[in-house]
């Protein structure tokens, strides 16, 4: 998906992580996917470069979709779908 | 249960298929973490390696080897401030781990712990040496005192072997 398509989607689930590093951001997402129904969209935030890997490879395992990311204002914004 | 078996009997049972599948999803895989230091730094590790395996629903047991007891006597409540890696202080070490709000290692095994199943052992002599020879005598982190004999017993049928 483009920067815009991503930007365009409506999340059910935010998950800010900005300041934490490895495995922060990971854990948070792992615990808040239970927030978010299934089709839902969660949003991450994150200023750690890892989690660019860690969370598609992650999504990827556990059988959600992952959507994409893009960098902006110095840190990621990823997106992933809950299945 | 043999998955091998289950496989045969698919043949003239393909609604067993949807079976078979849902325990192979539902296999966890187990990480043995044997533990031969009570050093922040290696404890930190540690944690941070259980988290991980945590968010991949790892199954993993941790092996608490001689050395490496003086970190989980109730006494010590956790706080330890020895080095492994003597080339650099732990003092540094903390103020970067501060930085980046990364957890205290005994809140790394806390939140494995809440996520997956996390068994943590210690060796009945990492227990002695500490000054342990209970279950009540560790801190909460702690749910059985073992020989080595199931150490290597766990590590034997293990996934994935890391001691640090």
């Amino acid at each position: 998906m483009t920067t815009e398509e991503l930007k365009a989607l409506e999340s059910h689930k935010v998950v800010d992580s900005r300041g934490t590093a490895c495995p922060g951001p990971l854990l948070a997402v792992k615990q808040a996917i239970a927030d978010v129904p299934s089709g839902g969209i969660m949003e991450i935030l994150s200023s750690d470069a890892g989690t660019k890997r860690d969370v598609p490879r992650w999504a990827k395992k556990q059988g959600h979709e992952y959507l994409g990311d893009f960098e902006e204002a110095g840190y990621f914004t990823l997106y992933l779908k809950k299945n | 249960m043999n998955p091998n078996l289950l496989r045969l009997k698919m043949k003239n049972h393909p609604e067993e298929d949807v079976v078979v599948e849902s325990l192979k999803q539902r296999n966890m895989s187990k990480l043995v973490l044997a533990l031969t230091t009570s050093s922040l730094d290696k404890l930190t590790n540690a944690g941070v390696i259980l988290s991980g395996a945590a968010a991949e629903d790892m199954e993993v047991d941790v092996y608490v080897l001689v050395n490496a007891g003086q970190a989980f006597v109730k006494s010590q409540n956790g706080n330890v401030s020895g080095m492994a890696d003597t080339a650099q202080s732990a003092e540094k070490f903390q103020q970067a781990l501060d930085q980046f709000s990364t957890p205290k290692w005994t809140e790394f095994f806390e939140m494995a712990k809440d996520m997956t199943s996390v068994n943590v052992y210690v060796c009945s002599l990492a227990g002695k040496v500490a000054g342990g020879e209970n279950k009540e005598d560790f801190i909460d982190l702690v749910d059985e005192i073992v020989g080595i004999g199931e150490y290597l017993e766990g590590a034997s049928g293990a996934d994935l072997n890391i001691t640090l």
